[in-house]
């Protein structure tokens, strides 16, 4: 136990770069001051984000009251948590569990797999636990206060809570290993690793959702149904995933009725949960560390001909070309660096694409959604340039994108290449990843409504020159502040503060911007409210471009000391 | 082709200098050795030379081009090999050697021309299309080579080049090194090899504790020194 909590700490401070603070403590002041501010400024950022979600839950809870529907509120919230849970999830286990190098240092030493595996799980799981805080507690709250729970419901939703994140992540994390072992075995790729991982997540997402939509009003009756439907129409398909997700219902039944029954109910979700852990760590047991060692070897090329070689080399191409290719080259290639920024564009329409293949939305609401954007195609075009805006900014690739290179920065810094190229094409990059999930985006909305060619085109562009800016800040801060010292690449993305103060000021940017260009083209002007958009957009653009290209070059003397 | 004047470098701590007051030329068509103990402040002037690092006081001239005020055009002049080429590993050699080419707008035929005959050279052909990832040190520095010599500069400035490089590469980029001040270009290295200083330089400078206390050819020092050793007898004299 003593080395499980020794071992637990161990990768939290390794994470969190807490003993690097301390240093910096002592030797480095300008550098402790600088974290020191942001951790400071970080919470204060997400203030505004906390209320407007809690502000939205609310709504949404008030809203089911209206329909006398207020049952599948903790269902909806559960949900939401959930597959957040496991959205962020997959990325701290796939870093924590096989792209850190700690794993190399620990093997030779006399420690069980089993402590391991127990103390890097615990170690994801305290993050998860702070971020499963903020989605679900408010959840918990409003319903409580909605409903006039008392003190019963408080203990009950306490043991809810506390299985949370623990069940999702161990599944996911029983999988990951279960792919992982198989991908690296037959000597895969880094990438194929990938493609891999991401078919175990669309087989979970589908199982949750499939299940989900089956859940209707969340009542006993349709899950007896639903059950019966099932056991009839295919046995197989119920052994297999029957007990996976049952759990949101058992939440459900805890929750929404206090009665003694529920005490009932949530031990039978603490078992469950604890079940899965205990499986999780006896699947661990037995292929985590073998696929670890297997996993090592570098695939190699075939030998290239000279005529193959003079293909290659003969084409020349312009300097921002080579800064392009090199960094997504860098990107698609190294996992963790995918899992950051390149993900979320495959992830966020696959969710959009599977919602819409397992909820039935009956024909005439569907005319009526339909009816309704048609009528108001400002709010509709708003909204999708919103979430376009998303996967340029909340990825924030510019924001990492010299912190990437770690210790081979010495080449980015001594090459002649123009500040002007250096910004073309690390933001293109960033441009290019976001314009995938635009595509991927609009093939999916097309299953629910087909959009007119004018409203694609223009929230395309709008999207894009929205995001432009965010991007150019945050490279803008890494410019300023680049994260190159790591051993380990998953640090130069998880723990630099440049991609998380991005996020945030990306957020608040354009929450801001998207709602006043919005309000003003609802109630003013359509055209008003666009021109206010680019206007905006490009008043900012110009500014942080011409902020960087004059200090890019200078700057980079200063990368080293 | 290459002057330093009164250049100081302190890191961190202010009043240790880890480069105090250095100046002296390189001329064209020389190769110039950089010898001195470890932590003497080889690799920080060599940083400063090619745009890694700011000095605190001074100025760097590459040919005719002052490389704090057009950092870009100084830039231009020169390539360098870093004791320990720390690469990108994710990526192919030949990605890398067709990304340096580029970003040194080196033309088609040039750069195919000189990618195969340094290939030839270091016997690095057939590893070019794995990942960096899978090379060995050695050939990490031979790859590092090829991609600095792809724009034939005018300075080549290489940081230990000897270490870790095999004898009949380490033969071969001697000969490359002269061939190219042959041409009238010129290199600078710093190494610790002094048999090699003493044989391939045309001058040497002795850099002790962030000062340069010797500049000049064989001949000039061993007459300063009033003794006819070898450099590395002197070398441990001086360094004392
Ligand atoms: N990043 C740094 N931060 C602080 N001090 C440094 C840094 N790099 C070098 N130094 C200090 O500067 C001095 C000169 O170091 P430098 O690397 O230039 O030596 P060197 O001559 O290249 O040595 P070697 O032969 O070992 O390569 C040393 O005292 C070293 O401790
Ligand atoms: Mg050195």
């Amino acid at each position: 136990m003593k080395e499980i909590i020794t071992l637990t700490k161990l990768f939290i401070n390794e994470s969190l770069g807490v003993s690097l603070f301390f240093y910096n403590q002592k030797y480095n002041k300008k550098e402790f001051y600088k974290q020191l501010f942001t951790l400071i400024i970080v919470p204060v950022a997400l203030i505004p984000a906390f209320f407007m979600y809690v502000s939205l839950m609310s709504a949404t809870y008030f809203g089911l009251t209206l329909i006398n529907q207020t049952s599948v509120f903790l269902s909806i919230g559960y949900i939401l948590a959930t597959v957040l849970i496991i959205v962020f999830g997959v990325m701290y286990i796939l870093s924590e569990f096989y792209f850190s190098d700690n794993i190399e240092e620990l093997i030779p030493l006399p420690i069980s797999q089993r402590k391991l595996i127990i103390s890097k799980f615990l170690s994801i799981l305290v993050f998860e636990y702070i971020f499963a805080a903020f989605i679900f507690i408010p959840i918990l709250i409003i319903y409580g206060i909605g409903q006039g729970m008392g003190l019963l419901y408080g203990l009950l939703s306490f043991l809810v809570f506390l299985t949370i994140p623990v069940l999702p992540l161990s599944l996911m994390t029983a999988v990951i290993m279960l792919i992982m072992q198989s991908a690296s075995l037959k000597g895969r790729k880094d990438m194929l690793q990938i493609v891999f991982v991401f078919i175990g997540i669309a087989v979970i997402f589908t199982v949750q959702f499939w299940f989900t939509s089956q859940l209707g009003s969340g009542d006993e009756a349709d899950f007896q149904l639903l059950m019966n439907t099932i056991l009839t129409n295919n046995e197989g398909l119920l052994n297999s995933i029957g007990y996976l997700m049952p759990t949101s219902f058992l939440m459900a039944w805890t929750l929404n009725k206090i009665t003694l029954i529920s005490l009932g109910w949530v031990a039978s979700l603490l078992g469950i949960t604890l079940l899965s852990c205990v499986l999780m760590v006896a699947i661990g047991n037995r292929v985590y560390l073998k696929s670890i060692v297997s996993g090592k070897i570098i695939k190699k090329g075939k030998q290239l001909s000279g005529a193959q070689r003079s293909k290659v080399l003969g084409k020349k191409s312009h300097g921002a070309m080579a800064i392009f290719t090199m960094d997504l080259r860098l990107l698609l290639r190294t996992p963790v660096y995918f899992f950051n920024n390149v993900s979320v564009v495959i992830i966020a329409p696959l969710c959009i694409l599977l919602s819409v293949s397992f909820i039935e939305i009956p024909p005439e609401d569907l005319q009526g959604m339909q009816e309704f954007f048609r009528a108001m195609p400002i709010l509709m075009n708003f909204l999708l340039i919103a979430f376009f805006i998303f996967f340029g900014g909340t990825s924030a690739t510019t924001a990492s994108t010299f912190s990437r290179e770690g210790k081979a920065s010495w080449l980015t810094r001594m090459i002649p290449v123009t500040a002007r190229d250096q910004i073309v094409g690390r933001t293109g990059v960033a441009m290019f990843i976001q314009s995938l999930g635009i595509v991927f985006t609009i093939i999916a909305v097309q299953f629910i409504f087909p959009l007119p060619l004018s409203t694609l085109v223009i929230t395309s562009i709008l999207g894009i020159l929205g995001s432009l800016p965010i991007l150019l800040f945050g490279l803008f801060l890494d410019m300023n502040r680049p994260l190159l010292n790591w051993d380990n690449p998953q640090k130069a993305v998880k723990n630099n503060l440049n991609v998380v103060i991005t996020l945030f000021v990306g957020m608040a940017y354009t929450g801001l911007l998207i709602g006043v260009s919005g309000l003003l083209g609802y109630f003013v002007n359509p055209i008003l409210g666009y021109v206010i958009f680019v206007l905006i957009s490009a008043i900012f653009c110009v500014v942080f471009y011409q902020l960087i290209n004059r200090r890019l070059e200078a700057e980079f003397l200063n990368f080293e000391s | 082709m290459l002057i330093l004047e009164h250049i100081s470098k302190t890191y961190g701590n202010k009043n240790e200098k880890a480069v105090d007051d250095i100046s002296f030329e390189v001329y064209p068509g020389e190769i110039f050795g950089f010898v001195g103990p470890n932590g003497a402040g080889k690799t920080t002037t060599i940083k400063m030379i090619v745009s890694l690092l700011a000095p605190n006081s001074g100025k760097i001239t590459i040919n005719g081009i002052d490389n704090q005020a057009d950092i870009l055009g100084a830039k231009k002049q020169f390539s360098y090999v870093p004791d320990n080429p720390e690469l990108f590993e994710k990526i192919k050699g030949i990605e890398y050697l067709k990304f340096m080419a580029d970003v040194y707008q080196v033309p088609a035929a040039e750069r195919q021309e000189r990618i195969e005959r340094y290939l030839d050279i270091f016997e690095i052909k057939n590893a070019v299309n794995d990942p960096i990832g899978s090379f060995s040190h050695g050939m990490k520095q031979k790859l590092a080579l090829v991609g600095a010599l792809i724009h034939d500069p005018q300075l080549f400035i290489l940081d230990e080049p000897m270490v870790g490089l095999d004898p009949k590469a380490s033969f071969e980029l001697k000969k490359i090194m002269r061939e190219h001040c042959d041409r009238g270009r010129s290199v600078f290295f710093s190494t610790h090899v002094l048999d090699v200083a003493e044989k391939i330089c045309d001058r040497i400078a002795i850099i002790k504790k962030g000062k340069l206390i010797e500049v000049g050819t064989m001949a000039e020092i061993r007459e300063k020194a009033g003794s006819q050793e070898s450099l590395e007898n002197i070398f441990l004299e001086l360094t004392e």
